[in-house]
């Protein structure tokens, strides 16, 4: 049999970073190929040539045996290749037969909603949803049903190629095995699916096939059974990164600087509890979804909760504003910089000064001196040149960015430093340096908590790990015990179950 | 029965809202006032509607895709200069004819460059409200334009039915068209599409093109119609008038339940927010109100509207949030015999 | 840092060249052409009494420009009601004046009551009310209070009334009122550039959510930006009564200037300047210069003797093309990325 798909050394650069350096891929019909590795690995860069979003690589595109090179993702979906982003693009407003039939070649020009209601049914059923009514409005179903119907638009154009691009991230456990469903009765139909996701226990749960790419090289695709976490967790990571680590020692007990207790993020299913030690670099592990990063934020007083409170510096409260926590010497990263961590339009020098204004401000008018002097030292000690900080913050690379959304917080000079997801979208090269300078604050006296769904940057940089599965606390890790199989195995599978499982039969 | 209308109610919340509202105005209007609920001003309310019918459909559609059209005054001004200096010459089908011509090519191409240049239509209108007011002091040569023949209006205005007029039931007419269309083809589901979730339309491969285009399009047509219908009904068209129209639409809009941030709406709220306005409008010409006033009493309507719909979306938001936690709950219940296990593992 | 500034020079030509895609060049040029051609045809042009008028012209319109400029770069869009505040503080100047309490405390009274009105404003949309709605409603709500307070009458007061100085007085050459323009615009954009609040409109504007991670709400934002903005519309409609000692609700409505409606002329200065409609970018130096840019180009059409119809015309064409240029010019640069 030959593959329905086959991408021969693929070559693509962006700038001076070569994302792809000759990966290979291919997919039977039929098949479920597992495509993992780490961030900044190559996956988006191999999905978005795969889907047609991309048309400025080099190398082989071999569909159906035909050479074709596409130049737009509506070309690749005619040819029947359809992604699924990882981001929704459903109308919230609209029911979910309007939904699925939106935009595209097969959506009839003149009809009722019930009609289309009609037409939805047999996708509906496709994907698992139907016991849903399609004239139900979509923001009434969960996050797992949304992310179905996604797919059951996508299915309206008869794919023959699916690509899901990690479609149980924001999933609580019911969803996700849905998921899981259906792309097996898919796969049983005679589609062929490429199931990009972090999650491997998901990825063995779910895959015939499994490629890795690491460091924009692709491996030989591997039988899923074959392979177990381990050993995918070693193919996918290779020796010469851990060099970025900086060293770790045991710490000596003190003190804690903050005793989180009880807290109670809205997603969260229970409250948690534990210490936080200056000095130190905590780690909160746990997969896309399980709260981690909830966690961070209802400490920075950012999102709501349903209870609990801080005591720190002799006082027991809750910040319920990011200005209170700024005020109280906590600083907050979130994942999303480009959301919330910086100021695009804006100068760099603007962005590191954007949370002390006051520091560099005497009777309400700003100092420049001040000003540049403090942004020109924090930027230096974060190994930003200090020649591009009347650069536009949005010009900068993803490490740059990730830098800059960072060091802003030096100026308040904080006692606790909550990031999450530290280096997401960051090369190499920065990633390291970003990692040396949140262990030289630590060392300084600060306590640092890092949230990450990188495996081997929350086994590598942490002092001690508490993990996370679901929504639920699960234990702590200590730096003697601390591998990436212990981890991974608290915050996938910290019941010890084998196979897909749920409570109800699906 | 008294279920069905319960459950219908909490199903469209912001049309059980305009329908009430509608009715409180006219049920004030007519008990305070004997003349009010009569065919006479029945119809005095029909021929409002007629022009500011057609404008508050406008508006609800380019809310409904998430912009707004500013320049739906100058527009409809312009239409009724062209149509009456065009009636003498070429009769009034021609006239009417050329001006809807203009008036939907100006709103299309409109429609054509906010989506090309990716600029909010709030932006754009801002220039071509005034642009067009230029373009209609041109096509006036600055004065007052009347008509010689006074047939036509006459016709325009015939009573039919107690309540209608040929104007009014061509309005009529045109908000069927449309309802028809923005709720039963693919290019009414774009619309509504870019207007609640644009991005996400945009991924899903909707060109942002076509519907601004038809928006604005269909836009410049009824404000070409209602100036058009303004200028025969009363024989003079003014370059400089119809700026009204803009304030009373939108309150118009909002009444009929269109939210400000797109995709929610629809004709038959269009029609109810208009028909209140009218309402209010006439309610208060009756009572001797000053015309300053009416301003003062659309502008309480408008945030009276505002607060329900804030209202009522505060009230969603904490649904969401009380079903985030029960479904919180439900996994916690889900997963206690899971956690059981982990209590009792060593280590 | 001669070092940085240096660097920016560099980049900025680097952009230039880079970025701006040649439809917008050529229309640049074009619009250049016209304008120089326009001025050079136009009889006395360059005189000093026509950029006096040209100056006192773009005041009024220039100073609430200004403060509009402030809401517009934090983000919080437009207010639709700059015309009825101005109404209201003219109503509430006129009638504390013609009761006699002087210049000075109708001055203060009618800055109590705009700084109110903002203030309202800037709560409801502060709260996450849409400005574009919240002002439409409140421009209705304060026309009908100016109106209703003044039953639609003429309020006028005596003269000698304390403030000549203010509406027909003149210093160095220039009518006060184009003094206060320039002051205005200066303090303005000091404080833009150089008070630690200036930098928190540009922060906010520029991305709300990161604003608030910062510790900048745009609840307090909100209240403040649309303050200012109805403080500019009081000093305005101050200096106007106290030219034409008296006061009506219609003097700001539809028929001001030769190219109407006020409120309208008003955003569109602040979008000729270039301003940013998502915040964030710009300054109320560019709003200046778009008021006195608009009142150059209405001055050449009155020298080259058009009537309103073509005034009208021109100025709206000017606006539509630098909202268009601007347009362009975003696209350009958001599509390098």
């Amino acid at each position: 049999m030959q593959p329905i798909l086959k991408l021969s050394n693929i070559k693509r650069n962006y700038g001076a970073i070569k994302a792809l350096r000759g990966a290979n891929f291919e997919i039977m019909p039929g098949e479920v190929m597992g495509l993992v590795g780490e961030n900044g690995a190559g996956k988006s860069t191999m999905v978005k040539i795969i889907s047609g979003f991309d048309s400025g690589f080099e190398g082989e595109y071999l569909l159906n045996g035909e050479q074709l090179h596409f130049s737009s993702p509506i070309q690749a979906e005619r040819s029947g290749i359809a992604v699924a982003q990882q981001e929704l693009s459903l109308i919230k407003t609209m029911c979910v037969a309007e939904n699925i039939f939106l935009a595209g070649d097969s959506v009839p020009t003149f009809a009722t909603k019930k009609t289309l209601a009609k037409n939805a049914k047999p996708y509906l059923e496709e994907v698992g949803l139907g016991h849903v009514d399609p004239l139900t409005s979509t923001d009434r179903l969960s996050i797992g049903e949304q992310h179905l119907i996604e797919v059951a638009r996508l299915l309206a154009h008869d794919p023959q190629i699916l690509i899901l691009d990690e479609p149980t991230a924001a999933l609580g456990e019911t969803d996700s095995i849905r998921i899981l469903n259906m792309v097996n009765r898919l796969s049983e139909r005679g589609k062929s699916i490429i199931y990009v996701s972090h999650r491997l226990d998901e990825i063995f749960k779910i895959s015939d096939r499994i490629i890795v790419l690491r460091d924009g090289e692709s491996q030989e695709p591997r039988q899923a059974s074959e392979l177990d976490v381990n050993s995918l967790v070693e193919l996918m990571l290779g020796r010469e990164l851990k060099n970025m680590y900086p060293k770790r020692f045991k710490k000596e007990i003190s003190k804690p600087i903050m005793e989180v207790k009880n807290l109670w993020p809205d997603r969260l299913l229970e409250g948690v509890n534990f210490n936080i030690y200056a000095g130190e670099i905590l780690g909160l592990a746990g997969q896309l979804g399980s709260g981690t990063g909830d966690i961070l934020a209802a400490i920075a007083g950012s999102t709501r909760t349903r209870g609990g409170e801080l005591i720190y510096k002799g006082k027991t409260f809750l910040p319920k504003s990011p200005k209170e926590a700024i005020d109280s010497g906590i600083a907050y990263c979130s994942d999303d910089r480009k959301h919330d961590g910086l100021f695009l339009g804006r100068p760099i020098s603007e962005n590191l000064s954007s949370a002390a204004l006051k520091s560099i401000s005497k009777n309400g008018i700003r100092l420049p001196k001040s000003e540049n002097e403090m942004v020109t030292e924090n930027a230096i000690k974060f190994t930003i040149d200090p020649s591009r900080i009347p650069q536009e913050a949005g010009v900068l690379s993803g490490g740059n960015q990730q830098k800059v959304a960072l060091a802003k917080w030096l100026a308040i000079h904080p006692d606790v430093i909550l990031v999450n997801e530290p280096t997401r979208g960051v090369d190499v090269g920065a990633r390291a340096e970003i990692y040396q300078k949140l262990r030289e604050l630590a060392d300084d006296g600060a306590a640092i908590v890092v949230a990450s769904t990188d495996i081997q940057e929350i086994t590598n940089l942490p002092d001690r790990v508490i993990t996370i599965y679901r929504g639920i606390q699960i234990g702590e890790i200590g730096l003697e015990d601390m591998s990436a199989a212990t981890i991974l195995e608290e915050i996938t599978n910290p019941f010890n179950e084998k196979g897909l499982q749920g409570d109800e039969d699906l | 029965m008294f279920n069905k209308v319960k459950n219908w109610i909490s199903d469209n919340p912001d049309l059980s809202f305009a329908i009430l509202l509608s009715i409180c105005v006219y049920a004030y209007f007519g008990l305070t006032n004997e003349l009010f609920p009569t065919h006479r001003t029945g119809f005095a309310i029909m021929e409002r509607f007629a022009v500011l019918g057609l404008v508050g459909l406008a508006l609800t559609l380019c809310i409904i895709a998430g912009e707004i059209d500013l320049s739906i005054g100058s527009n409809a001004a312009l239409a009724a200069v062209i149509t009456v200096r065009f009636t003498d010459s070429l009769g009034a089908p021609s006239a009417l004819l050329i001006a809807l011509l203009v008036s939907t090519s100006i709103g299309a191409i409109q429609g054509y460059f906010i989506a090309y240049l990716r600029v909010r239509a709030i932006v754009l209108t801002v220039g071509t409200l005034m642009l067009l007011r230029g373009v209609a002091l041109f096509a006036a040569e600055e004065k007052t334009v009347m008509l010689t023949d006074f047939r036509v209006p006459d016709f325009i205005s015939t009573k039919m039915l107690w309540y209608f007029s040929p104007a009014s039931l061509l309005v009529i007419l045109m908000f069927i068209i449309v309802g028809l269309f923005m709720g039963y083809t693919r290019f009414g589901r774009e619309i509504y599409a870019i207007g609640g979730a644009r991005k996400e339309a945009i991924a899903a491969g909707i060109s942002l093109k076509r519907p601004m285009i038809i928006v604005f399009a269909i836009s410049g047509l009824c404000a070409g119609l209602g100036g058009g219908i303004i200028g025969l009904r009363s024989g003079t068209a003014q370059a400089l008038g119809l700026q009204y129209v803009l304030l009373a639409g939108t309150v118009a809009a909002f009444i009929g339940g269109v939210s400000i941030m797109g995709g929610k709406g629809g004709v038959i709220g269009a029609a109810i927010g208009t028909l209140t306005v009218n309402f209010l409008n006439t309610g208060l010409v009756f009572n001797v109100t000053p015309a300053f006033m009416v301003q003062l009493y659309l502008g309480i309507l408008l945030i009276v509207v505002i607060m329900f719909q804030t209202g009522s979306r505060v009230f969603d938001e904490n649904q969401r949030r009380k079903q985030i936690l029960a479904d919180a709950d439900n996994l916690a219940k889900q997963l206690t015999k899971r956690k059981q296990f982990l209590k009792e593992r060593p280590g | 840092m001669s070092n940085s500034s240096s660097v920016v020079k560099q980049n900025f030509i680097h952009r230039l060249a880079r970025d701006y895609s040649p439809l917008v060049l050529i229309m640049v040029a074009v619009f250049i052409a016209i304008f120089v051609i326009g001025a050079a045809t136009a009889p006395n042009f360059l005189t000093v009494l026509n950029i006096k008028t040209i100056l006192r012209d773009a005041a009024i319109v220039g100073i609430m420009a200004i403060g509009l400029t402030f809401v517009t770069l934090s983000g919080n869009f437009f207010l639709l009601s700059m015309k009825e505040t101005a109404a209201l503080s003219i109503i509430a100047f006129a009638t504390s004046m013609s009761a006699g309490y002087g210049f000075e405390l109708s001055f203060l009274f009618t800055m109590v009551i705009a700084m109110a009105a903002g203030a309202i404003q800037g709560l409801l949309i502060g709260l996450g009310g849409n400005p574009i709605v919240v002002t439409l409603g409140a421009a209705g709500l304060f026309f009908g209070i100016s109106s209703w307070w003044s039953d639609n009458l003429v309020v006028s007061f005596r003269r000698p009334h304390g403030a000549e100085w203010l509406g027909s007085g003149s210093f160095l050459g220039l009518p006060n009122i184009t003094i206060a323009f320039i002051i205005i615009a200066i303090f303005a954009e000091f404080v833009l550039r150089r008070t630690s609040f200036g930098r928190q409109v540009y922060l906010v504007g520029s991305n709300r959510a990161a604003g608030r991670a910062t510790g900048h709400e745009n609840l307090s934002m909100a209240i403040k930006v649309c303050i200012i903005a109805s403080v500019c519309s009081a000093f305005v409609a101050i200096a106007f009564s106290a030219q034409v000692s008296s006061a009506h609700v219609n003097y700001f409505s539809s028929s001001f200037g030769s190219s109407g409606d006020m409120t309208i002329m008003v955003i569109a200065t602040v979008m000729v300047g270039g301003n940013s409609i998502m915040g964030g970018y710009g300054s109320s130096l560019r709003s200046s210069i778009g008021a006195v840019f608009i009142s150059t180009v209405d001055n050449m059409m009155v020298l080259h003797g058009y009537n309103s119809g073509p005034r009208v015309l021109a100025v709206g064409l000017m606006i539509v093309f630098s909202i268009m240029v601007f347009a362009l010019v975003q696209r350009g640069s958001r599509s390098v990325e």
